[in-house]
Parts: C-alpha cells; structure tokens; sequence
C-alpha cells in the first residue's frame, strides 16, 4: 500500500475542508450550507464518499456540478441533480429523518454545541441588539432533525461562550437529557471542527471536550480560547493534516479562493467568466 | 369587482400589476432561494413608493435588505437576511440596530417553519405541526409560533401557523397569458406562495403559449387558477442566477454590497439604479445587455435544457 502523502502547504481554511469531508462517511446524504461545508461535502464525494449525496436549501438533491456553488441556490446545485424540488419537500425529507449529516455553523456556540447566527446582544437586546445577524436561515431545522451535525467554525474567546445570548440552532441545551426531554427526539452536534482543534461531546453529560489538535497547537493555545472551564482528556490526539490530493481537490473546486483564500475581493465580471469557461473546459 | 383569477388574458405590464396588488400596508411574499430572487419586483415597489409592507419570506435578500433600506417595510416574519457569499444585509442590520430609517418589527422564524406557514396557507388549515424551533430561543421571542403536546402521542412539537399574504410575488422560467407557470431547477416556495395569497402576481422568463405549456404538465408548479396577473420579466433575478437561464452575477452583487455598506451610498445607489433606470427595462440597459447575455451564455455551457 502507497504510503499516504500529505500535504506540506495548505491555509487554515483548506484544513477546515478536509475536516468537515473527514465526517463525512461513504453513502451519507448530506445538508450543507454554502462555503467551507459545500466545500467539504463534494471533497468527501470525490474521495473516500463517493455515494455520498448533497441537498442545497433551496430544493435541489444530488447535484454533480463543474463549477464551484457560490450559494444555496446558485445554478450550481441544480447542475445534473438528481431532482429538483420546492424547500418544503427537501426540509421534510430532513424531519423524516432521511438526511444523516448536516452542517451548522453560527456567530457563537456553548459547550453544548448550542449555536447562535441570530443576534449579539452585547449591552442591548433581542429587538435592538449590538449586532443583528443574518438569522436562522435553513440552521435551526438542521440542528434539530439531521441524524448528525457538524458545527464548523473559527476558535476564538468570544465565539465560545458559557452561554450563547440566542440559541438558533439547538445542541444538546443544557446537557444530559434536555435536548431529548424538548422534543428533540434524535440528532445533536458530533463535533465541532475549528482552524485550531476538533472537539466532541460527551456521551453522558453531552458537554464538548477537546478531540485534536491540529500539527503545530498546544491544548493550552485552545484553552486560552474557550471561555468555560474545557474538559481535556488525557487521550488528545494530533488532528491528521490534509493529504497532497485533498488540497489538489480543493483547489480545483475553487480556483480562485472564493472560499479558501480572498478570490472574491480581487474579481471582476472578467475573471469571473474566465474561470468559469475554465471550469467547463476541464469537465 | 374584477375576478383577476378568472381571465383568459392576464398578459400586464409590472408597474401595473405592483400598483394594482400591492397597497400600502400590504403584507407580501417574493418567490426565490438565494438564486432565483425577486429583484426587478423589488425596485418597482420602491418606485412606486409603497410604504407599511409587511414581508413573509424565508430567505429573502433583495427583498429583505433593500426594502428595509428604502423604508418601505413595517414588519418583517423572515428566517435570514443577508447576501450570503456576496456579503451582508446592510440595510437590514441597520434597520434592526439603529432604526434606519425606520424601526421594523422583527419575527424571526426558520426556513422550513417559514415554508410550513406557506404550505398551511396553500392547503388551506390553519397550522402545521413541526419538530423545528423546539428547545431553541425562536419561540421565546417569536409569540406566534406555539410548543404544545401532540393531542395522540403527547410528544412535544411546535405548532407553525399558516401565512395568508396579500400578495404573493412570483417569478418562474416560464409561463402563458392564462397564469400557468412552469419552473426548471429548484422551486423553494414559490408553489405554496401562489396558493397561499389572495392575490398572486406571476412573472416569467419567457412567455410561451398554453400549448407549450400543455407539452409538459409535469414542469408546472403553478396553474392559472392562482394567478391574477402575468408578464414577462426577462432577466428579473439579476444580479442573482435563474436556473437554465444565466449565472450568477457575483461580481456585480460584491460591487453593490460595498455600496450599501454606508447608508450614505445606499441612497446614491437607489437613486441611480431604482429612481434614475425607471423601469426594469432600464435597469437592464445599464447593466449591459453584453453582460446580461456573457451569463446566459455561460449558463448553457453547464446546464442545457432537453425539454
């Protein structure tokens, strides 16, 4: 067996691909937002989840684009999906229980993986507050009927909170039972995957404890980011580094770092054609 | 009284059919997922000057954002507001924080509950149950929206209540003057949108004959009997994609969004792009009917159509 080659070069963002696609496992049906989890989804299904199938919030199932998804219901996600259809029916079908793995991400998330993407109170409130967000979007029927979650999102002090000012997106509440005794029959986050460390959650007090860390951080440099008190085991692991074919995947699903570099920022309707008439010449 | 649902021809003009089914204090719902939105509509109900609008939407952005940045809206029962990868909702964010200009009732729901309130209002009943908002803050602040025991198997559930818009918006690939509307790709809630609202206003793409339409029965997502009023409105999602129709113009939407980001700007850009255009006509002029047709173009090459 060929011994596997990783990757000597790759951006925090790349790194957050290959571990969102690292939760992703063969013949999953898989709900992501636009972004790092897209990116991560179609990594998955042109590596090790080929059967795996990607469902877009605004009602396409199973799209197999040549180009990259530049939102929830970019053209993209309609390209050779194996069906089409209205945001009811996709939703439902996730409340049936038919969707295995959702990706969430959110502006703070607690220990519980309780995730807020709707409103920083800061010294104000819910209807005038310091920063109002986007909002739930498809985030909270996620969080509550995918079989799993998947949280990905920056490591920093004041994104992990105790407590979030708003929970969007439930977790596991306030631990133990609580998610299930809310009528939250199934589901709950497996993991949240951030630049610096992967964290899991408990089986039994359903808390978040720390996984990995990725090559080159310390537990302390985690610690140092987290605002509760974190439960490190004494079994942390080194997060495995992307492999020289993930990145070489990754690059090709965005070319010019929309979503893993600042692409956007230095495009313009030229090379923003350009790349697309590249993208359908390498098909 | 005119029975609009009843016409054989409901062939109109936009700015007519905006000024005869949309009032001020009329409550509204735009058609649409990140692609596929509502944005000529929009600025056509800024020109008119609607104003005391209340928007039911999942995730409308052009609909959301600039209507709350004219000041048109009173109220709005949304899940998200913002352009997403192109950037965020300025007017939005400044509506809801500071009350510019003009302080907006906020209720915040989730995608599917929002598509929920539609399929209640399309099916005619006046709540659907659902396993979404439980255990999360939405219904703490979201009155609307109950937690009840299921009265058969006492599980919790949260009971979703139906949405009956005045008017529904609706923009679809392509349709005939009677009001038959057929959709390619991706359809989010356009269906239940139609059939929610007392009125439903459809605009297409393409206008095509009923024969045409008779071809294939299976694209319809709307029959005539919904709708009161039909143009066509070519390239009406710009600077968003339309499935089978043209691409995204993300370049275009990352150049507006940093205009909106000062509310200063923001103004300037009504001005220039609602007010100044006049028409949607115009506002595809000066966007460039090269450009326009590069993002056609582009799109065939990806997705062909093989009806």
């Amino acid at each position: 067996m060929a011994e596997t080659q990783y990757a000597s070069d790759y951006s925090t963002s790349e790194f957050l691909v290959t571990a969102a696609a690292g939760e992703i496992v063969d013949g999953d049906t898989v709900f992501a937002g636009v972004g790092i989890p897209t990116l991560g989804a179609l990594l998955a299904k042109m590596s090790h989840a080929p059967n795996s199938i990607l469902a877009t919030e605004s009602g396409s199932i199973g799209p197999d684009p040549g180009r990259i998804i530049l939102g929830i219901g970019d053209n993209a996600g309609v390209e050779n999906a194996l069906m089409d259809t209205s945001l009811w029916r996709l939703f439902s079908d996730q409340q049936r229980g038919f969707f295995t793995i959702g990706m969430v991400s959110g502006a703070q998330v607690d220990k519980y993986g309780n995730l807020n993407s709707t409103a920083i109170f800061g010294d104000r409130d819910y209807v005038h507050p310091a920063a109002r967000l986007p909002g739930s979007g498809g985030a909270n029927d996620i969080a509550s009927s995918a079989l799993r979650t998947v949280i990905t999102m920056p490591l920093q002090k004041r994104r992990f909170l105790e407590k979030v000012d708003y929970n969007t997106s439930p977790g596991y509440l306030d631990g133990y039972d609580s998610r299930e005794k809310a009528g939250l029959k199934r589901g709950g986050p497996s993991a949240i995957i951030t630049n610096k460390c992967i964290f899991r959650f408990d089986s039994v007090t359903k808390e978040a404890y720390l996984y990995s860390v990725h090559p080159g951080v310390t537990v302390d440099d985690v610690k140092n980011e987290v605002s509760w008190d974190l439960v490190v085991p004494d079994d942390v692991r080194e997060t495995l580094p992307p492999t020289a074919a993930q990145i070489e995947i990754i690059r090709s699903l965005d070319p010019m770092g929309i979503y893993i570099g600042d692409g956007l920022k230095n495009m313009n309707f030229d090379t923003y054609i350009k790349m697309l008439e590249k993208s359908y010449k390498e098909l | 009284m005119t029975d609009y649902k009843r016409l054989s021809n409901k062939l109109t003009t936009l700015s007519d059919a905006i000024g005869t089914f949309v009032s001020d204090g009329s409550s509204l719902c735009f058609s649409g997922m990140a692609g596929g939105q509502c944005v000529a509509h929009t600025y056509e109900i800024i020109r008119q000057k609607k104003t005391d609008l209340v928007l039911i939407g999942d995730s409308p952005c052009e609909a959301g954002d600039l209507l709350a940045g004219a000041g048109s809206l009173r109220r709005m029962e949304i899940a998200y507001c913002s352009y997403a990868v192109a950037g965020l909702g300025y007017n939005f964010r400044r509506a809801v924080e500071s009350c510019i200009p003009r302080e907006i009732e906020l209720v915040d729901y989730s995608n599917y509950t929002i598509g929920l309130r539609f399929l209640a209002g399309a099916i005619g009943v006046p709540y659907i149950p659902s396993r979404s908002l439980l255990g999360s803050d939405i219904p703490v602040y979201n009155k609307d929206v109950k937690i009840e025991r299921d009265p058969f198997g006492g599980e919790l559930v949260s009971l979703i209540p139906a949405a009956r818009p005045d008017t529904a918006i609706v923009h679809v690939s392509r349709a005939d003057k009677r009001g038959n509307g057929q959709m390619f790709g991706f359809s989010a809630n356009a269906e239940n949108m139609a059939r929610a609202a007392n009125h439903t206003i459809l605009t297409c793409e393409e206008l095509v004959t009923t024969e045409e339409i008779r071809e294939n029965g299976n694209l319809t997502i709307i029959p005539e009997y919904c709708v009161d009023a039909v143009v066509e409105l070519p390239y009406a999602c710009h600077p968003w994609n339309m499935p089978f129709a043209y691409a995204y113009d993300i370049p275009f939407h990352s150049d507006q969004l940093a205009q909106f980001a000062t509310r200063e700007n923001f103004l300037k850009w009504l001005d220039e792009w609602c007010f100044s255009a006049e028409s949607h006509e115009g506002y595809l002029r000066k966007v460039g009917y090269e450009r326009l047709d590069q993002l056609t173009r582009i799109e065939r090459k990806f997705c062909k159509l093989k009806v």
